[in-house]
């Protein structure tokens, strides 16, 4: 970890200094594009975080590394919201009346983005989240897109595994009522479950960051289902998955792509195995571009890039093309570039952004196997 | 499951939790039983106290009784520099300001854990292997009998140090009149330093064991046990200690069953709510004695 941080110093400090000589030595022909970054360093979702960190400034090196936009190098400013919504409304605001840049990556969890997104759209002020899933952030406005599917897509699609191919009758839900990621993800999960003829024995919830769930998972304990569906973030899935085998709930867990985190497996204590997640992509899949990031990543970081990663990686390369379309900083024309972009070869597929500003891509089906992520199966939209 | 068997289990999940907030609960009444001061600090104790226990045994490799020991040794060092730094040199400046002093040291030590730990949450080693026994129609697993367990020799180590020795005498006579104690020859800075460590000590077992429990530590955890604690503390009557106990395990027996047969959404309110009622009916808390004040 302190490894990617030296390296992301180093990196701004050679940004800097290329910067300073871009004015006395013009190594650039032309002035810097900026770019703002909103992402959560530290906190409860801190893995999110630091990957699509090390993703984006990885980008961001190649993409200066090919010759910038049509010439013009991009600038980084990277900001910590610590995954808090009033931190992440405050760096937009920053970014925007004081940097003045031109375009701005993150935040990166749904809450965050749901707080950051109407203030840019306000300001005319084109947004990517690369994570963010909630089904209501585009809708905010014409400035705001993503780069990862939306959560009725993915609480869909894991309702779908869990009835077809996992033949489950009887499923309860364990879910965050004050986080709109984690609600909304309930929600269609819930729905598409009962459509397809499954029963939900019962909803419990939690407030975030409660560490006590032994309540309601005797609660759900005493209905008997056949599996619990866990929307949230791994900081309090980790817990919740001990703590339930612990009360003697040996089902299979489902989950989503909040599970996405190295750390998960600590706060787990191993009892996340065998478990069901749906994401955005598999280190498995074989497809080039994202084999080709993989071993990028690697190679500069030293560990296999997580889902996160990819989004911010994809995210982007997302603002590359839209800015070299555009030739200018001109942020209307980056907006109908960014809502026009496609056939990106991507981490995690080829992107082509639908009306809505969300891209359309697959999405993968993962079991979580002696530690490991095992590609259990892959949706088409 | 049987309704009744669900019962017993929230009561049991419910014991388990509510005496890790006895165990808070006691160090906010003696703290305010000798100098009637409200440690707001003391959250932030049994926090520092989860993070010693979490570095004695991922550092030391340390086992759970050695990292506890180690642990409530430190947080008793840390109790005393706290009240010597910031407490006493407002003994006697009006109670407003030793109270947001408090508030202040809160802050302070939450702000310089999160600088020296990080923000990130971090996994709680599992010393212990976890096993379930069955308690009737109801389980209780090792690790909330390890919670009831430690909770029930500190009381009692505690009710013998405040009962049966010199020390625990000079204790209830400061509390009683310090000015009088202080005639009588009774070291008062000592005795109050005494208490702190006393009191620290015992949040920070409680951390430790919250720690374990939920394998899950972070800077913040301190902020709602310690309220919960201060609550539990005036629950019972603020300044006796056998009120904290009984308090703690109220508020977490009606956490639990609120969310078991409630919303969760109503588990922080219900002890507040709980607190409004026992204040209403009978206002110096369920043991304590409503006394005028003083002139």
């Amino acid at each position: 970890m302190s490894k990617t941080k030296v390296k992301a110093k180093w990196y701004l400090g050679a940004l800097a200094i290329l910067l300073i000589s871009s004015m006395t030595l013009s190594v650039w022909a032309a002035s810097p594009i900026k770019i703002g970054l909103v992402t959560p360093l530290t906190g409860p979702v801190s893995t999110y975080g630091i990957s699509v960190r090390d993703a984006v400034v990885m980008g961001v090196e190649e993409i200066n590394a090919r010759g910038g936009i049509n010439g013009r190098p991009l600038e980084l400013l990277i900001y910590d919201d610590k995954g808090d919504a009033t931190e992440a409304a405050n760096i937009t605001r920053r970014l925007i009346d004081r940097d003045q840049v031109a375009l701005i990556i993150g935040p990166v969890i749904t809450p965050c983005v749901l707080a950051a997104a109407p203030i840019a759209q306000e300001a005319r002020m084109p947004l990517i989240t690369p994570t963010g899933t909630g089904d209501t952030i585009t809708a905010i406005g014409d400035m705001i897109f993503r780069a990862a599917y939306k959560d009725s897509f993915q609480g869909e699609t894991m309702a779908i595994f869990a009835r077809e191919n996992l033949k489950l009758e009887e499923v309860s839900i364990l879910y965050d009522v004050a986080n709109d990621y984690s609600t909304g993800l309930m929600n269609s999960f819930r729905r598409k479950f009962q459509d397809l003829g499954g029963k939900i024995t019962s909803v419990e919830s939690y407030a975030t960051n409660d560490n006590d769930f032994s309540a309601q998972l005797t609660s759900i304990l005493m209905r008997n289902p056949e599996a619990l569906f866990l929307p949230d973030y791994y900081s309090a899935v980790g817990p919740i998955m001990m703590q339930s085998r612990q009360l003697g709930l040996e089902v299979p867990l489902l989950g989503v792509d909040g599970w996405d985190s190295a750390e998960l497996a600590d706060l787990a204590g191993g009892y996340e195995e065998g478990g069901y997640f749906v994401n955005h992509y598999s280190t498995d899949d074989q497809t080039a571009s994202t084999q080709a990031f993989i071993s990028n990543f690697e190679a500069l970081y030293g560990t296999k890039p997580d889902a996160l990663g990819a989004l911010g990686y994809d995210a982007i390369l997302i603002a590359e093309a839209a800015l070299k379309a555009a030739d200018s900083t001109d942020p209307e024309a980056i907006k109908d570039a960014l809502g026009t972009a496609a056939n990106i070869a991507a981490a995690t597929g080829t992107i082509n952004m639908d009306p809505e500003g969300t891209p359309v891509k697959s999405v993968v089906i993962l079991q979580i196997q002696e530690g490991k992520h095992v590609l259990v199966d892959k949706v088409d939209p | 499951m049987e309704w009744y068997a669900l019962l017993i289990q929230q009561v049991i999940n419910g014991l388990a939790l509510g005496s890790v907030y006895s165990l808070i609960a006691l160090g906010y009444t003696m703290v305010y039983g000798i100098i009637k001061l409200i440690n707001f600090a003391h959250g932030e104790i049994y926090m520092l106290g989860a993070y010693f226990g979490f570095y004695a045994i991922t550092v030391w490799k340390l086992h759970l009784a050695p990292a506890l020991i180690i642990s409530m040794a430190l947080a008793s060092l840390l109790g005393i520099v706290l009240e010597r730094i910031a407490y006493k040199p407002l003994r006697n400046a009006p109670r407003i300001a030793a109270l947001i002093t408090a508030i202040g040291a809160s802050l302070f030590l939450q702000s310089a854990a999160q600088f020296t730990f990080g923000a990130n949450f971090k996994p709680f080693p599992q010393v212990i292997p976890f096993k379930r026994i069955a308690l009737g129609p109801a389980y209780i697993t090792n690790r909330q009998l390890i919670m009831f367990g430690v909770a029930l020799i500190l009381m009692v180590v505690l009710h013998i140090i405040v009962q049966y020795t010199r020390v625990g005498r000079a204790m209830r006579a400061v509390s009683l009149d310090k000015e009088a104690a202080m005639l009588m020859g009774i070291n008062v800075d000592r005795i109050i330093s005494f208490t702190f460590a006393l009191g620290s000590s015992l949040a920070a077992a409680g951390g430790i064991l919250v720690g374990m429990y939920y394998n899950r530590i972070d800077p913040y955890m301190g902020m709602m046990p310690g309220l919960k604690g201060f609550t539990a503390a005036v629950l019972g009557g603020i300044g006796v200690i056998p009120g904290a106990v009984i308090g703690g395990l109220i508020m977490g027996t009606a956490e639990n069953l609120v969310v078991a047969f409630g919303s969760s959404t109503f588990r922080d309110a219900v002890a507040f709510a709980i607190l409004i009622l026992v204040l209403l009916l009978k206002p110096g808390g369920l043991l304590g004695k409503s006394e005028n004040e003083k002139v």
